[in-house]
């Protein structure tokens, strides 16, 4: 990035890239569209990843405490002297935990919250579509989730001896990026009622905090929660991509029956990852139609 | 449809937009129509509450209207939202947008990716920006650091990055101090200049500021368009007569003598001539209502002959809120704004337009002239 | 009037200025101070208290947490230690009053800055600020007793927790929970003094926090199972000592965390665990070493915050 340069002598700022008419000008070809929101994923992304360089108490807060969270539930079972392999569970569940905030913090709310801050209009009134904004805070999140996960993962599986048995690399790989990918859809498709509740977002998102950490097993296999877990399985991208991920990560070890296998769980979350896309695209137009016909995309105290 | 076959920039019918609200629904535009030619620099003038912001974010494709359509070029703004987008920019006053950890060249940036500028013509873009309004010094400084006067040039850049055919500002000098907004005025100016067909849509309840910026204005008030013209129109509805005071040493034969001048519509004493019990006064102020300008020549030749010597001569031109006055029977301060969430008064039981006088509440504009 | 108030702002001329407006009345203040943010705290808390969100935040977080602990527990012992699940739940139920006073101060800063816009004019007010800050974090510390309690109940309803009302030990339990309120507020504060400096991002600051504490805190697992150094740690930690008293005081006789085979407590006491004058002395010697560190964190954080203008700025990324 260069420091930046004064005027062109001669050239008016005020004078960009003519058109003949403002109805040529409005008629974008497919590929000017495609180009936009690609430039709209990297532009939104931007801050968030300078953020990180520029304020760093995130380091401490975003990586040493959650792996001191994780910890606890590693002395649980110790405590209970469980099996190892329910260390290994706990400490991938705590690394997964890390793009789960990233989607209910950092994504979920964040139209709300733009909204606040005035900025929701300007995404509005701008060309782009609102999903390449979403997938851009997404991916700019996602650099600080994937440094909390693997610090988390590393530092856990050194200092508790975690002992990963993987045969299947190339499905385990493949299962982190859809359950990623389901993750960040069901962000966008959240994002979308969220912008429609109002305040109501910011406690919404409390109740995916906990709640979704049981039902998804983050802790424990999910099978030990019976139909529960199956209903989990079905919806929650976190649910079914940490039990495949568990299956994949600690293949050989004693593991609860009653779950789908991995092949099977990945298939599921690609069908999440096309629903929640999907999904999230027509609520996202449909929810930008009544903001604007409530007169929502404007702060109004709500 | 304007005259020519190319279509209106703003073509406003029927627009009505209700905010359900409580205790009661709130009109915020009763029945707008409004037709906008491209190249002009149109006012929207109106106290706060009149509906002005509500009107813009319709047309900015911000909100939708209750009823009636409207169009921007020709695209309709509920139906045709991606290609207004495309053509079309907006800046607000006291706008407290932006990520405060960003400099403002990054902020920048930012958003001509959002307008789909190529990256290296982007960071091209915005230093060039940055340059016309005069953020130089500011360049890498942090958005969360920048004065108001600095946060709004950098709204307003942020508003050309895409180069809009038609530029909507809503209040744009709002809360800025009198060498930040003469500034932006400047800087809307410059860039209407610079390509003829420029559109710009301003709101304002500044009197001066539409008076010097805009080709037409537009008064509303109350979710209605009272009145539409060019300033100088709309102050010749207040006032036909060009109203002059003069201050002479004497007058012989009073002011009689002066109603019988060609020319003259009315004369009066100003009321500080009248017994007011202070000390003798050696001068003689006279309020004059002449047909038109051209008539001075003509008067202040006949007051020489009076044996009469013009001591100061100043020229009473109505505001625009006078207008407005006269109008609605009361100025953009006299009533509580009406915000959303309170409830309008019944239009019937608005005050009946005043009849057109002459007002001594006009500004005044000093034209001395020396006899 | 004297002879001084006849002149400059005291005289008649000048309305009367009293020059004792601007000496305040002290305690009167404060505690005025101290109620009126507790009222607009507990305000906005219950702007939103439909059914729903009640239940969200006085039901299904706190039930989560415990219900987590409850399946780890039953995974690896099969039900057969309903002692442990005793211990786990009432542990977990605790936590949750923690979560919302440690969490409580710290959102109110990034609440009014950021979203409400309204700390400046908070604090260039005559009220003192943390007055206001302490009065707006009891008022979430009461949503999360709230939901405390109704974990606890269930818990014994449903759960199995033995609970006896007519053993509670009531010269415990009052004492504990007072200076358990001073030492969650200092906690509190230490992280309000924190989200001061930091960015809008920091709304996940207070979580993370909390989640640490819980590691060392002898919440829902006994400290002889943490190594020397860290269990060191845990006992100059306040909320150790406060969740041993109220789990004691509720529930005597069952698991004590600070004590026990391979603790550092019995190593050092020879005490298989604290007796309740020990729990009241430990919690009072560490919440009041807390409750300094906060002061002191506060006005270290408030003066730089003036220093660089951070009180009215507005971050995002």
């Amino acid at each position: 990035m260069s420091a930046g340069r004064p005027a062109v002598p001669g050239r008016n700022a005020f004078v960009y890239r003519p058109t003949a008419s403002p109805q040529a000008a409005a008629q974008w070809t497919r590929r000017q569209v495609v180009m936009t929101n690609l430039r709209t994923v990297a532009g939104r992304a931007y801050p968030r990843v300078t953020g990180l360089f520029r304020e760093k108490s995130w380091v401490f807060f975003e990586i040493l405490l959650p792996f001191l969270s994780t910890s606890a539930f590693v002395f649980v079972y110790r405590a209970l002297q469980a099996p190892p392999q329910y260390i290994g569970f706990v400490v991938l569940g705590g690394a997964m935990t890390a793009f789960w905030l990233n989607v209910i913090w950092m994504m979920a709310q964040q139209l709300w919250w733009e909204k606040s801050q005035g900025n929701l209009e300007l995404y509005f009134a701008a060309p782009m579509n609102i999903m390449a904004v979403l997938f851009g805070m997404a991916f700019g999140g996602f650099v600080m989730s994937s440094t909390r996960a693997t610090a988390v993962l590393i530092i856990s599986t050194a200092i508790y001896g975690v002992t990963f048995s993987i045969d299947q690399w190339a499905l385990l790989i493949g299962v982190f990026f859809l359950t990623l990918a389901a993750l960040y859809g069901l962000g966008m498709l959240l994002a979308s009622l969220f912008l429609m509740w109002g305040r109501e977002a910011w406690h919404l998102t409390q109740l995916l905090v906990e709640p979704v950490y049981f039902v998804s097993g983050l802790n424990f296999p999910i099978a030990r929660l019976g139909v529960l877990g199956s209903v989990a399985i079905s919806i929650l991208p976190l649910a079914v991509g940490l039990d495949a991920m568990r299956q994949l990560a600690f293949a050989g070890a004693a593991y609860p029956i009653g779950t789908p296998s991995p092949l099977i769980e990945a298939a599921i979350l690609v069908v999440m990852v096309v629903v929640f896309l999907v999904l999230s695209r027509w609520a996202l137009a449909m929810l930008e139609r009544l903001a604007r016909k409530e007169g929502r995309l404007s702060v109004r105290w709500q | 449809m304007s005259g020519s076959s190319e279509p209106l920039a703003i073509d406003v019918r029927g627009i009505r937009r209700v905010y359900k609200v409580k205790p009661k629904p709130v009109v915020a535009l009763d029945g707008v129509d409004l037709a906008v030619e491209p190249g002009e620099f149109f006012g929207l003038l109106g106290p706060n509450g009149a509906g002005k912001t509500t009107l813009i974010k319709i047309l900015t494709t911000l909100l939708l209207p209750s009823e009636g359509e409207a169009r921007i070029f020709g695209f309709d703004v509920q139906r045709q939202t991606r290609q207004i987008r495309r053509i079309m920019n907006m800046v607000a006053g006291g706008e407290q947008s932006g990520y405060g950890i960003l400099t403002v060249r990054e902020q920048l940036w930012m958003f001509s990716q959002f307008y789909g500028l190529p990256s290296r013509d982007g960071w091209n873009r915005v230093d060039e920006l940055i340059d016309a309004v005069g953020l130089d010094e500011q360049r890498q400084q942090r958005v969360s650091t920048l004065s108001t006067g600095q946060r709004q040039k950098m709204n307003f850049a942020r508003g050309l990055l895409n180069d809009p055919w038609i530029f909507f500002l809503d209040e744009p000098t709002l809360g800025l101090d009198v060498s930040a907004a003469r500034s932006v005025r400047e800087l809307v100016l410059a860039w209407k200049a610079a390509v003829p067909g420029r559109t710009i849509l301003l709101t304002t309840h500044y009197m001066a500021e539409a008076d010097e910026l805009c080709d037409r204005i537009a008064i509303v008030d109350h979710g209605r368009i009272l009145a539409l013209g060019t300033p100088d129109e709309l102050k010749r509805r207040v006032q036909r007569e060009s109203v002059f005071r003069i201050e002479l040493d004497r007058l012989e034969g009073g002011v009689g003598a002066l109603r019988r001048l060609r020319g003259v519509v009315s004369a009066t004493l100003a009321a500080g001539d009248q017994a007011d019990g202070q000390a003798e006064r050696q001068t003689v102020e006279v309020n004059l209502a002449l047909v038109d300008d051209a008539a001075l020549g003509e008067v202040v030749g006949a007051l020489g002959g009076l044996g009469a010597q013009i001591l100061a001569l100043r020229k009473f031109e109505p505001s625009l809120e006078d207008v407005f006055v006269e109008l609605v029977g009361r100025g953009f301060d006299d009533e509580p704004a009406h915000t959303g969430d309170e409830p309008r008064s019944d239009p019937d039981d608005r005050e009946p337009l005043a009849p057109q006088t002459e007002t001594t509440d006009s500004r005044e504009r000093e034209e001395e002239v020396v006899a | 009037m004297t002879a001084t108030e006849h002149e400059g702002l005291g005289s008649p001329r000048w309305g009367g200025f009293d020059p004792a407006r601007t000496r305040g009345r002290g305690w009167i203040d404060l505690r005025r101070t101290f109620a009126v943010a507790t009222r607009l705290g507990w305000q906005m808390e219950a702007n939103w208290t439909d059914p729903i969100l009640f239940f969200i935040y006085s039901v299904a977080k706190p039930l989560a947490s415990a219900l987590i602990l409850v399946v780890m527990l039953d995974v690896i012992s099969g039900g057969a230690k309903p002692e442990y699940r005793a211990f786990v739940v009432v542990g977990s139920a605790l936590w949750a009053f923690v979560l919302s006073g440690v969490s409580g101060l710290a959102w109110t800063i990034l609440d009014d800055r950021e979203r409400y816009r309204m700390l400046k004019y908070v604090y260039v007010s005559p009220s003192e600020f943390l007055a206001v800050l302490l009065g707006r974090g009891v008022a979430r510390i009461g949503v999360g007793a709230v939901g405390a309690a109704i974990t606890l109940v269930v818990g014994v309803v449903i759960l199995g927790v033995p609970f006896d009302p007519a053993r509670i030990d009531w010269p415990l339990l009052v004492p504990v929970l007072a200076l358990g309120l001073a030492a969650v507020l200092a906690i509190g504060l230490m992280l309000a003094s924190i989200c001061l400096q930091t960015r809008q991002e920091s709304w996940s600051y207070p979580e993370a926090a909390a989640g640490a504490l819980f590691l060392v805190s002898g919440v829902v697992f006994p400290l002889a199972v943490l190594p020397g150094p860290v269990q060191a740690l845990s006992l100059v930690t306040p909320m150790t000592w406060w969740v041993e008293g109220v789990r004691r005081a509720l529930f005597p006789g069952g698991i004590t965390a600070v004590g026990g085979p391979g603790a550092l407590f019995t190593q050092l006491t020879g005490l298989a665990g604290p007796t309740p004058a020990q729990i009241v002395g430990a919690l009072l010697v560490t919440g009041a070493v807390a409750t300094l560190a906060a002061v002191v964190a506060f006005r270290t954080s408030d003066r730089r915050a003036k220093d660089r203008g951070l009180l009215d700025q507005t971050t995002g990324s």
